[in-house]
């Protein structure tokens, strides 16, 4: 973009002699903008709708269907309803931490956008230390959470709290962990260096270039999952125990606020696990025009990331939430010596392999094939045996 | 550690949650996460039925039965004609018992159906809940034709059953048995041996045989714990005896025996064993009358008697004492739900909160059936 | 030595019940959804879907009720209000009251069972919500009416006849003995019934 930038100066259309600071800032916070009201907040609206029906499915139900076509506007009914409802602040909460709490874990969430790599020409702006920002940022989310909690002077709104605070700085490590090896392989930080890096073809993807890489992303993505407060790591929003944790004593847009943070982290996850294994943005060469690459990187991309959100929500839809515990447990237990050793692992494998190994690529890709075709078959066991209607089509 | 200054957390589980079942409240004493003790709270759904039954006489109090536990409605119907035929020594005729049996096993099958499915979103996942709950809904549509009503159903009535099968009936139920079997493998694979399931259920709070029987629990909570104890095998009534049908008991398979995750695999086996009862029922019904001839002006002679019925929470006992009029001097029933309240306090010391959850699940204790 | 094959042995555990869980789900998701769509995508309406035995709420067909009281007897929770008077002259039964206060009926039936004609009967209607508690009253007497007296023979009149015709379907059905290798007895044509005939049904 700053190229572009650069060109429209040189043509003077900013006047003869325009500071490029000021161009740049005020092209960017443009960009911002529009980035966030046209991708970042309808993503977060209309996943909730996606995500009820694809719930709804999994749970033999329809889900919302009335409300526009397919139910498609149920999520502006809900943000309506929210906005109308009285926003109550209890007597003895603290009430400047618990007005603050909702935007900084809507902060944490909006932050990540400016490094997400669209596509090879549309990114906000390509930090060299990208990956590393996409990871920390998030982190903003527990002092939101345990803001949240703590002010709303409520014993269970404060366990929730706490819950997750221990949860999101746990599973920060083997989330970091597991971007290493990735970093390893390519040498740099930045979110465009590590897409480069790979192909559009999936053996070329970073996923399939050695055993420890598809461990790390296994675990790169079961780690954001526990980053997100998703099922099955939702304890600290845990409804059966503790009505709605953190969130209990909140209404109206507020609440909302945490739950939009929630299910637009997903993508932001999704775009993690995208650019760092499944290749990003990358697609094959098919014309010169740079504009319907993009556009075509661009569908990749978001098709990619998707799809992940979709597993995101049929996790949710399938497993039963951990114990605090055990959550830990798991973290520290099992998750952080794995990642250890993907590290380790795939250090040697870069000193072993500097440019990969090709049978190993497509050893794992066949691996990853046959897992593919494994789990289709096992639903079509369940599906055969339960000898229920089939219903193929999405919408009801 | 010692100059590091830490209370006690006093939290209120209180009577609107979403996981307790019915309304119940713990005044949870809780050290961070670990609880010391929950003392539970109940009383919230009392509602007087059995000074109620002195008002209404015996057949009017039949639809209260219903109430007393309305998700097993029919065993409690059946304790209450049972109470009642043994007070005026009144014969069901063979076809009124099979059809009771098939009516209650029915009744077993869904009951255990609600109790897993709850166990699923008590615990997180809300899929179980509703794959369980569809289950249900077939087993409701097969006894809304059956009698009319598809929760609190009054179908028995003293003598026998209100309604005989309706024709077409039987190949319906036998239908849904076919389907259902495969189904509930499908609900284990999805749920029961789920990893983190497991993890869950085993080992939290497992209650010997020794403390199951002085705690007076019963049903799937004392088979779980290795007590061999049912009642319709060993105090066999109605035409069990004739009908064969084994009877789970706990091991500890996944952690410790008598643990939650026991109490529930108990109902999974129980299910399994109830379509087996069902078959047979359905296919060795007599003909004949369903009512016995009872007049309608009920008086049975005075008197008390006892009566224990194996309905899905356990051993009923309905206790009727009968002074010659047409109205019942005192009923009292005694549920398996009242006894595991009582149990709950000592049980939950050491547990964690989310604990709590799955162990009152694990327990089934149903809130109209504590407090009546 | 137990605890690496333990801890090895969790992973599996683990990774082989989630992949099963999600292939269930997976599965659920190409079949069809369990509900049905009520009130305004179904194409018969609900209340004609449900079975004949079906407890929704009360109906009194006055045109053959015999004025017994044996429903406000039978009543737990006395919700049927009725009010009848012997006229000297005539020797008929005048019905002047008929109230069913549907806020207090639960819907047991055991006023259906001992009506010797079928006049009050569940009917398949469900949805019985309104704005006021008193309109949940039922007041099915206008005027007062003369009760119905069942005839030695079939019952003239076509019009009360389909009425009974369906009220004693429903008396026929109640408590009839079973037989699984003969279909059910078909239910008994408008039958001679007196009212006294109620006091030997059980």
């Amino acid at each position: 973009m700053q190229l572009w930038l650069d060109s429209l100066i040189a043509h003077g259309v900013f006047g003869p002699h325009p500071s490029h600071e000021w161009v740049y800032t005020i092209a960017i916070t443009i960009a911002c903008a529009l980035v966030l009201m046209l991708v970042a907040l309808p993503f977060a609206s209309i996943v909730t709708w996606v995500e009820r029906r694809v719930w709804a499915r999994i749970q033999s139900r329809i889900g919302p269907n009335r409300v526009g076509p397919n139910g498609f506007l149920q999520w502006l009914a809900d943000g309506v309803k929210h906005v109308c409802k009285e926003d109550l602040i209890p007597s003895e909460a603290d009430a400047r931490l618990f007005k603050l709490a909702p935007y900084l874990v809507v902060l944490a969430f909006i932050l990540p956008w400016a490094v997400m790599p669209f596509s090879s020409g549309l990114i906000l702006a390509d930090l060299n230390i990208g990956i590393l920002y996409i990871t920390a940022v998030p982190a903003l989310t527990v002092v939101g959470i345990l803001m949240g909690g703590w002010a709303s002077n409520n014993k269970w709104s404060l366990i929730g709290g706490i819950r997750s605070a221990a949860q999101i700085i746990s599973y920060e490590i083997p989330a970091g962990l597991s971007i290493f090896p990735i970093v390893l392989m390519t040498g740099t930080l930045s979110m465009q260096g590590i897409i480069r890096a790979q192909g559009w073809a999936p053996d070329r993807w970073f996923i399939f270039a050695n055993p420890f890489c598809f461990v790390a992303a296994f675990i790169m993505f079961i780690s954001s999952l526990a980053e997100n407060n998703r099922t099955p790591f939702d304890l600290p929003e845990a409804e059966s125990e503790l009505v709605a944790g953190f969130a209990t004593e909140y209404s109206s847009m507020r609440y909302l606020f945490f739950f939009m943070a929630e299910w637009g982290n997903m993508f932001i996850a999704a775009a993690i696990v995208v650019t760092l294994f499944l290749g990003g943005w990358q697609f094959p060469l098919l014309t010169r025009s740079a504009v319907v690459m993009n556009a075509l990187q661009f569908v990749a991309f978001m098709v990619k990331c998707l799809f992940l959100v979709l597993v995101s929500m049929w996790v949710r839809g399938t497993l039963p939430r951990v114990r605090i515990d055990q959550m830990m447990s798991l973290c520290w237990k099992y998750f952080v010596p794995i990642s250890f050793i993907n590290l380790i692992g795939t250090a040697v494998w870069v000193a072993i392999f500097p440019d990969g190994n090709a049978i190993v690529r497509w050893g794992m890709l066949a691996f990853g094939v046959a897992i593919a075709v494994l789990f289709a078959s096992r639903v079509i066991t369940f599906t055969r045996r339960s000898g229920m209607e089939l219903y193929l089509r999405p919408t009801i | 550690m010692s100059a590091f200054h830490t209370e006690e957390m006093t939290l209120n589980m209180g009577p609107q949650h979403p996981s307790t079942h019915g309304v119940l409240r713990f005044v949870i004493k809780a050290d961070g996460e670990v609880m010391r003790e929950a003392i539970p709270d109940v009383g919230y759904l009392h509602r007087s039925i059995e000074k109620i039954a002195e008002k209404v006489g015996y057949h009017g109090f039949m639809p209260y039965t219903d109430r007393v536990d309305y998700v097993c409605a029919m065993f409690t119907n059946q304790g209450w004609a049972m109470a009642c035929e043994k007070l005026a020594n009144v014969t069901v005729p063979r076809r009124g018992e099979y059809c009771r049996v098939v009516a209650a096993e029915f009744n077993r099958l869904a009951s255990h159906l609600l109790t897993v499915g709850l166990m699923g979103m008590d615990i997180g996942a809300m899929t179980p809940f509703l794959h369980a709950l569809r289950e249900r809904e077939m087993i409701n549509d097969l006894i809304e034709e059956l009698c009319g009503a598809r929760l609190t159903f009054n179908y028995m009535r003293i003598g026998g059953v209100a309604w005989d099968l309706p024709p077409g009936w039987r190949e319906k139920a036998l239908a849904y048995l076919d389907h259902l079997a495969p189904i509930l493998d499908e609900f284990n694979s999805l749920f029961s041996y789920n990893k983190i399931c497991i993890e869950r259920l085993a080992n939290v709070a497992p209650i010997s045989a020794a403390d199951a029987i002085n705690y007076n629990l019963v049903g799937p909570n004392l088979r779980a714990s290795g007590v061999n104890w049912d009642v319709r095998r060993d105090l066999p009534y109605s035409v069990y005896s004739e009908l064969e049908f084994e009877v789970p008991l706990g091991a500890g398979e996944w952690g410790s025996q008598g643990d939650a995750m026991d109490r529930y695999m108990m109902r999974i086996r129980e299910m399994v064993q109830s379509s087996r009862i069902l078959r047979q029922a359905l296919a060795q019904m007599p003909d004949g009358p369903v009512l016995g001839k009872v007049v309608r002006n009920f008086k049975p002679a005075a008197g008390e008697c006892q009566v224990r019925v194996e309905s899905a929470r356990g051993d009923q006992g309905w206790y009727v004492v009968s002074d010659g009029t047409a109205f019942p001097q005192r009923v009292h029933v005694r549920t398996g739900s009242f006894a595991a309240m009582g149990m709950i306090q000592k049980l939950s010391r050491g547990l964690m909160i989310a604990d709590l959850v799955v162990l009152i699940a694990s327990l089934d204790v149903i809130a109209p059936e504590i407090d009546r | 030595m137990a605890v690496a094959n333990s801890y090895f042995r969790n992973i599996k555990d683990a990774v082989v019940s989630i992949f099963d869980g999600m292939a269930v789900t997976a599965s659920h998701l190409i079949r069809r959804p369990f509900t049905i769509q009520y009130p305004d995508r179904m194409p018969v309406r609900v209340q004609d879907t449900l079975p004949f035995r079906y407890r929704g709420i009360l109906d009194v067909d006055l045109e053959i009720c015999t004025g017994c009281l044996a429903c406000d007897r039978a009543c737990p929770i006395n919700c049927i209000a009725m009010a009848i008077e012997k006229n000297a002259q005539t020797r008929e039964i005048v019905i002047s009251q008929f109230d069913i206060d549907m806020a207090k009926c639960m819907y047991c039936g055991l006023c259906s069972e001992p009506c010797p004609t079928g006049a009050i009967h569940h009917t398949t209607e469900f949805e019985g919500a309104d704005y006021s508690l008193e309109s949940l009253i039922r007041r099915f007497i206008v005027e007062p009416v003369v009760a119905y007296k069942p005839k030695k023979g079939p019952e003239p009149d076509e019009d009360v006849a389909k009425l009974l015709g369906r009220g004693m379907k429903y008396v026929d059905e109640w408590a009839q003995p079973g037989s699984d290798k003969a279909p059910a007895a078909a239910p008994k044509p408008a039958p001679a019934t007196s009212p006294a005939s109620n006091e030997k049904v059980p």
